[in-house]
């Protein structure tokens, strides 16, 4: 469905990708691991566009565009394949949750409003926010704040759910409620990339792991394989250490 | 000391007339600046150096030369300047010095309040977090909409005060548009004190009637903050701390 092939990407000298390949399945639950500044967030965003890679090839149903200077109409097009959600959140401040998940909805894809209204009460009711319609960000906690952020995404339909780190921000308390929701949506068969350090979960929900390091995947395969038998030396060690570090939340 | 109470209370009743032309000078001056001050905010904050380089340069010449300065300047250099342009160049016959002197006041104090106001609007645009902008755009919103619906009313938001301090530092400079013989609030005072010499009762009045225009101002701004700022007041800490189980 969705094939990205030789993303590099630089900021000034520093070459954050170096050629990064991934490939996502209908269905699919890829989970990317890898250590801090490794260029996970960078190259979530430039599936999306939200940053410019320098080169590389995507392919995502009947679209094929190379990612540097790809035309604003398939950038668009791509935007409305996927939705991101973010470590921060980065809700409208402006909007109550219902305002938020319907924006991408009547404004973007000019779903008429009624009915905008509806799908948009569906997905903040399959986040559990069924009581909280009409509350504004600053009054919502982190973790219902994450969930009306994946409210907005999943109401847009997308073919791809892209997640950077959606838990990192969030007090230990309030972790289990935001991953709670992600494994539903797993169950349900939602197509996911997600950057996480939570490595229970991670076990638990992905059909594909990759590990990066240094702007390349170092090894990619199954749950099972990465965590019991890597073959990179390097995914060992860092697991070894993640697996030290973190706590395990679910 | 006696203060001539007979005049004062005339003087108030004659200069409430200058008030609208105060207010006019105002809101038209608000309304001109405004879409310029945003047009300028655009061009600092955009990519093109010259536009950046020339909006810098037009903001430090306004505000670092005395309002009474430019007054003095534009107004003894726009109406020699027109009669010239107006006669040699294009060879009417209009007389431009009877026109409203109104509208020298508009210049001046247009001048002003756009490069204040793109100093206002440039600050309060960067407190809105970029992050809203990608989410919005990740949603499939283009720029303008995200600018539209999203960013700039939380900037709006967010500058009012600093508005209502241009608003009213407008209202008080107006009292300068006397000097373009316009008849505003203080031009008719000074008109009713010169009779008699009565200067310091007319100016007793309308100091009150200045700070009663600004309380008004701040008043009308301070309502709109609290409409506009509803986004912004957490509920109780009980419901915002409930979570989902
Ligand atoms: N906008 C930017 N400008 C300059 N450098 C950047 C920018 N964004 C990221 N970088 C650099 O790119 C590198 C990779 O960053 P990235 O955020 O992709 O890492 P990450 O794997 O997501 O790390 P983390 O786990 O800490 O989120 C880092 O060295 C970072 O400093
Ligand atoms: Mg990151």
């Amino acid at each position: 469905m969705l094939k990205v092939e030789n993303i590099k990407k630089s900021f000034g000298d520093n070459q954050v990708l170096q050629g990064v390949d991934i490939e996502v399945n209908k269905g699919d639950i890829v989970v990317i691991l890898g250590p801090s500044g490794s260029g996970k967030t960078t190259l979530l965003r430039c599936l999306n566009f939200l940053e410019k890679a320098d080169q590389g090839t995507m392919t995502f149903d009947d679209i094929n565009t190379r990612l540097h200077g790809a035309s604003k109409q398939v950038i668009a097009k791509v935007r409305k394949k996927t939705a991101f959600v973010f470590q921060n959140y980065n809700l409208f401040q402006n909007k109550t949750a219902l305002q938020n998940v319907m924006e991408g909805l009547v404004i973007a894809r000019k779903v008429p409003k009624a009915e905008a209204k509806e799908r948009a009460k569906k997905a903040l009711d399959k986040v559990g926010l069924a009581d909280r319609y009409d509350y504004y960000p600053s009054q919502l906690s982190g973790g219902q704040q994450q969930r009306v952020g994946i409210a907005r995404a999943i109401a847009v339909n997308p073919d791809v759910l892209i997640f950077d780190e959606p838990t990192s921000a969030l007090d230990p308390e309030l972790i289990g409620e935001v991953l709670a929701v992600m494994k539903k949506l797993a169950n349900e068969g939602a197509t996911m990339i997600i950057v996480t350090h939570e490595m229970t979960f991670a076990q638990e929900v992905a059909s594909k792991v990759v590990f990066m390091d240094g702007g390349v995947i170092v090894e990619q395969g199954s749950a099972k394989q990465i965590f019991t038998a890597p073959k990179e030396e390097r995914t060992a060690q860092f697991l070894r250490r993640v697996l030290k570090d973190y706590d395990y939340v679910i | 000391m006696n203060l001539d109470l007979q005049f004062m209370a005339e003087t108030f009743i004659d200069v409430l007339h200058g008030i609208p032309v105060t207010f006019q000078i105002v809101i038209v001056t608000l309304l001109v600046s405004a879409p310029l001050g945003f047009l300028m905010t655009v061009t600092k904050l955009g990519d093109g150096r010259i536009g950046r380089r020339a909006a810098a340069a037009y903001v430090s010449f306004v505000r670092g030369t005395p309002v009474v300065l430019q007054i003095l300047f534009l107004y003894s250099l726009l109406p020699t300047l027109l009669n010239y342009l107006i006669k040699e160049v294009c060879g009417l016959s209009y007389n431009i010095f009877t026109v409203n002197p109104i509208l020298y006041a508009y210049v001046v104090f247009i001048l002003n309040t756009t490069a204040v106001l793109s100093e206002v609007f440039r600050s309060a645009l960067l407190t809105v977090n970029k992050g809203q902008m990608e989410a919005a755009l990740s949603i499939g919103m283009n720029r303008f909409q995200a600018y539209v619906r999203i960013i700039i009313p939380q900037a709006l938001t967010a500058a009012l005060p600093n508005i209502c301090n241009t608003t009213v530092n407008l209202l008080k400079s107006t009292s300068l548009a006397f000097m373009m013989t316009v008849k505003d609030v203080t031009a008719i005072a000074k008109i009713d004190a010169s009779f008699g010499y009565n200067y310091l009762e007319a100016y007793l009045v309308i100091f009150f009637i200045y700070i009663l225009l600004c309380s008004l101002v701040q008043g009308v701004f301070h309502l709109t903050e609290r409409a506009a700022a509803a986004y912004k007041k957490p509920a109780s800490v009980r419901n915002a701390r409930r979570v989902f189980s």
